[in-house]
């Protein structure tokens, strides 16, 4: 019984694996091995060159594109983060008339979501003129219903002996939060945090809608393109692809715990 | 007054971004589905319930409804059932489960666009030496064109085990959390009244799985709901997508930024009924949860 | 008293805004002209026009090059304010009705002669000019000659011919044809239509509107159901890659593969027209151009409309090397075409010759890109799932004249 387990455990493993494997195998051989008559496990021969022949290659916008996708995605994990964490507070903690209307309209959002309302958004964004820029990237996704109701729903269960204790000590809201809530609430964030890095540096949708100009493209939108129009060598394309995944494998293996119980906190909610 | 300036204070940067760039934009498309607004985002010609009557009579975006349930039916049931099995799994090794567990969790790494490119160009191309149509010749099976062939729609293997693979993982997260939150004195007390392990599975562990497994179905339905990376890069071209395999998303996006024209007033009436629609079913969701 | 906390927590936000603030989509460079192509799959384009455009003194140029779905992405940008200045594509009736292009008549000057009359027709709409005409680019039928001996067939010269040679050449893991991963209906319903003698749209009027149109469809059907197509290839049509390693027998491409091809194959391998499909029909190639166009909400038309002068009119010796230095394309100008020597022998010549005995313009200004896309749409729903090609004819047929009646009243 156990050994079957393990059996089939390693059976899916297998499985699950492969695609990376196929990535890295098809991004390191000639481009006629790929579309070879017969295919083979192992590739006659690993060209490394491929890795100076991709960065070399100015028809492929990679390390743009990359740059893109990073300072996305930090942007909008730090925004997120702060704006979210502070709405979050602002609707747990402090007592406040209006406070229940403001809560509904947050909580409205969340049954609609974002991709759903791609063209609205897009009709707003071009209105401001934030289309292929970098703003336009990134401010419409820094407003999250989500986050900010997971952040309330967490700070209604923060311990208040903490905060009265920075209270008596004459500090205000603001400094509470900053000094004493956010400090006791690291794990919190990074869980967070990290799903908002993932999210943000694989969505696809609406970069494909706003960043139009090739210098604004995050690297999914490059691959996309060159994908669908099949406009470069296919092992570069591969490799491109590798090259985009290794950031995050890297967050997902440093990160795994923060990353497990962030799934948890935005999964179960949902 | 002072809780009110130090509330705006937390709140007032987050609540007028939710403004600008939610509810103006629905506000917006609101209006817009009601005008004649072809390349235009400031329209003129008031045309009513005309883009509403049309999107509603009209084949395509019907038909996308009919492809996005197709997708739903497939992909929803397959990822629960899989995820559950993979979470039992799991949960009940000891050795190297941090391993196995890492390497199922892995895939969520891979955006999209990256499951895409491998699914369509290594594992299903339609050649002889594709990786698919390899294993068929070991039992004597012609190639297949995965991705091209309507009849059968091999495209929807391809579609659908390409989400398994990216998702799998995620959802067998959400299933283990919920399996160790489950009180070890339950599984005991089954025991001791003499309960197999499928019984103990049947009476204990799925109905304590309960939440979970409602949240999980939501969020499968949801996902399925809002695909377009998928398809728009498996069966997308340069030159368009084909007539067929069109989720609601992928009908919006041809119609609203397509090569046909920037049709804002049928694509916001598009928006405003997928908005209406996934609200609705929420709503009767969270009754039948609170039942 | 600040803390440090808070100091820290502005010094997030205000980084936050100003990286929000500074603009990354426009080269950084307000005062250049933006200048849009499609991707050429040829190496070398890119730093060719680069190159060009740097060579220009009067007005500094930042070249835009735009892989992908060009068609959409250009429609999109025209109706925004950030769109180029200047940009590649063929005119449509329907932008010129909304005012979207600049007329360039004045442009052309003393040169207008020099320009093939049926490639200016192609840009001309209302009696006027809407692009100056870059490179003629023409798809046809490329042939393994060695393949085709072996198997003792001859080139095809009906559709029907097609069919069959296409069906006897695929043996093992080479197929008759390739000619594109949707099984051909993408690129072949032009010469389709052509073969029996239709057309996408004449004097105003839908021209596939016929039971022949059936006939015609039906035959891509016939290829799609004989097994004989490569589909799925990892590259599409427009790349010769499928040919050159031998995984076909015949594919349909264009032009500007040849070089690729004679580098991979030397002299094993010819070229033809879309057969016809018997009387009244004829053999045809699709021939365009992209012309190079002036977008009519350009802050600065007089400058586009300058650059536009110097490098399609007045810099022959770009617009030779453009045309003939990297893939091939027909020079849309008698001067140079008549001297391009790359053109005169092999395959290249006997392209030069389909386009004047066989030429069928792939992009009319007439056939707006809501009838290609109803058109395009029936022929797949046809070819792919076999769908009755009378109906879904019928129903493009409709589209295609509300549309007409719309842009022509």
């Amino acid at each position: 019984m156990k050994a079957l387990r393990y059996l089939a455990l390693s059976v899916a493993a297998v499985l699950f694996l492969v695609p990376f494997y196929l990535v890295v195998r098809n991004g390191l051989v000639s481009e006629s091995e790929i579309s070879a008559t017969s295919w083979t496990f192992l590739p006659s021969s690993v060209r490394w060159e491929n890795f100076a022949e991709l960065f070399s290659d100015p028809a492929v916008p990679l390390v743009r594109s990359m740059l893109n996708s990073l300072v996305v995605a930090v942007l909008q994990t730090a925004g997120q983060l702060l704006l979210c964490s502070m709405a979050g507070y602002g609707l747990a903690r402090i007592p406040y008339r209006y406070a229940n209307v403001v809560f509904y309209f947050v909580v409205a959002t969340l049954m609609i979501p974002a991709a759903v309302t791609f063209v609205p958004s897009f009709v707003v964004v071009s209105t401001l003129g934030w289309v292929s820029d970098l703003r336009g990237l990134v401010i419409p996704g820094l407003f999250s219903g989500f986050t900010a109701f997971l952040f309330r729903q967490y700070f209604l269960n923060f311990p208040r002996e903490l905060e009265e204790a920075a209270r008596i000590d004459g500090l205000g809201h603001w400094r509470t939060f900053w000094r004493v809530v956010v400090p006791n609430s690291r794990g919190f964030f990074a869980a967070l945090g990290v799903i908002a890095f993932v999210t943000s540096w694989n969505q696809f949708l609406w970069p494909l809608v706003i960043a139009q100009d090739q210098d604004s493209w995050t690297v999914q939108v490059a691959l996309s393109t060159f994908l669908t129009a099949q406009s470069i060598n296919v092992h570069e394309l591969f490799l491109a692809a590798a090259v985009s995944v290794t950031p995050l494998v890297i967050v997902f293996v440093a990160m795994q715990r923060y990353l497990v119980k962030g799934v948890t906190e935005t999964g179960i909610k949902g | 007054m002072r809780h009110g300036r130090a509330f705006w204070l937390f709140v007032g940067p987050f609540a007028a971004g939710l403004l600008v760039f939610v509810y103006v934009p629905i506000g917006w498309s609101l209006v817009l589905s009601f005008f004649d607004a072809r390349n235009t985002v400031t329209p003129t010609e008031f045309v009513g319930l005309r883009n509403y009557v049309d999107m509603l009579t009209d084949g395509p975006f019907l038909s996308s409804l009919g492809t996005f349930s197709v997708f739903a039916a497939f992909v929803v049931p397959l990822t629960f059932v899989l995820a559950l099995a993979l979470a039992l799994l799991v949960n009940q090794i000891s050795f190297m489960q941090a391993f196995f567990r890492s390497v199922f969790f892995l895939p969520t790494a891979c955006s999209y666009v990256v499951a895409s490119l491998v699914w369509k160009l290594s594992i299903f191309n339609g050649l002889r030496s594709g990786l698919a149509n390899t294993v068929l010749g070991w039992f004597g099976a012609d190639p297949v064109a995965w991705t091209v062939s309507t009849s059968p729609p091999w495209y929807w293997l391809v579609l659908v085990t390409l989400r398994l693979w990216l998702q799998l993982g995620f959802y067998m997260i959400l299933f283990i959390a919920g399996l160790q939150r489950i009180p070890v004195v339950l599984y005991e007390a089954a025991a001791l009244d003499g309960a197999r392990s499928w019984q103990a599975f049947r009476f204990v562990t799925l109905p304590q799985l309960r939440t979970t497994s409602v949240a999980v179905l939501l969020l499968l339905l949801i996902g399925a709901y809002q695909a377009f990376d998928e398809f728009y890069n498996v069966l997308g071209t340069d030159r368009g997508y084909p007539p067929f395999a069109r989720p609601p998303l992928i009908y919006l996006y041809y119609t609203a930024l397509g090569s046909g024209g920037q049709d804002f007033g049928h694509g916001s009436a598009g928006a405003v009924i997928l908005t209406l629609l996934i609200v609705g079913v929420t709503l009767l969701q969270g009754r039948a949860v609170r039942r | 008293m600040i803390s440090r906390r808070r100091l820290l927590s502005l010094a997030c936000a205000s980084v936050l805004l100003a990286a929000c603030g500074s603009n990354t989509g426009r080269g950084g460079n307000g005062q250049a002209l933006k200048q849009w192509y499609h991707a050429y799959g040829e190496p070398g384009v890119r730093q060719a026009v680069e190159r060009y455009a740097k060579a220009y003194t009067k007005t500094q140029v930042s070249v835009q090059w735009n892989p992908g779905d060009y068609d959409s992405k250009l429609a999109t940008s025209l109706l925004s304010d950030g769109g180029p200045d200047v940009f590649e594509s063929t005119p449509q009736i329907s932008s010129v009705r909304a005012g979207q292009l600049v007329p360039l008549d004045d442009v052309f000057g003393d040169a207008r002669s020099d320009f093939s009359d049926s490639i200016l027709a192609t840009h001309t709409v209302d009696g006027k000019i809407y692009g100056v005409p870059q490179a003629v680019d023409m798809q046809m039928l490329f042939y393994r000659k060695s393949f085709f001996s072996q198997a003792g067939v001859q080139p095809p010269s009906t559709v029907d011919e097609l069919i069959d040679v296409s069906r006897r050449l695929t043996a093992g893991s080479v197929k008759g044809l390739f000619a594109g991963n949707d099984g051909g209906g993408g690129v072949l319903g032009g010469p389709a239509l052509w073969s029996t003698g239709l057309d996408y749209v004449r004097d105003h009027q839908v021209g596939f509107d016929d039971p022949l149109a059936a006939t015609a469809i039906g035959k891509l059907r016939e290829l799609y159901t004989s097994g004989s197509l490569l589909l799925g290839a990892v590259k599409d049509w427009a790349e010769p890659d499928a040919f050159t390693q031998g995984l076909v027998a015949m594919q349909w491409t264009g032009l500007w593969a040849v070089p690729a091809v004679a580098k991979a194959l030397g002299d094993d391998f010819g070229v033809l027209p879309f057969p016809s499909l018997g009387a009244g029909g004829s053999a045809s190639v699709p021939v365009g151009a992209f012309g190079a166009m002036v977008n009519a909400k350009s802050k600065r038309i007089d400058e586009a409309k300058d650059f536009v002068r110097w490098l399609w009119i007045e810099k022959t010796d770009y617009q030779e090397d453009f045309n003939l230095g990297y893939g091939f394309h027909i020079p849309p100008r008698k001067s140079i075409s008549e001297r391009a020597s790359k053109l005169t022998s092999g395959a290249a010549a006997d392209a030069v010759k389909f386009v004047r005995d066989n030429a069928k313009a792939s992009n009319p200004p007439d056939w707006t890109s809501v009838m290609r896309t109803a058109f395009n749409d029936a022929v797949s729903r046809v070819v792919r799932d076999g769908a009755p090609a009378d109906a879904e004819l019928r129903a493009a047929a409709d589209v295609a004249r509300d549309e007409l009646k719309r842009l022509y009243g």
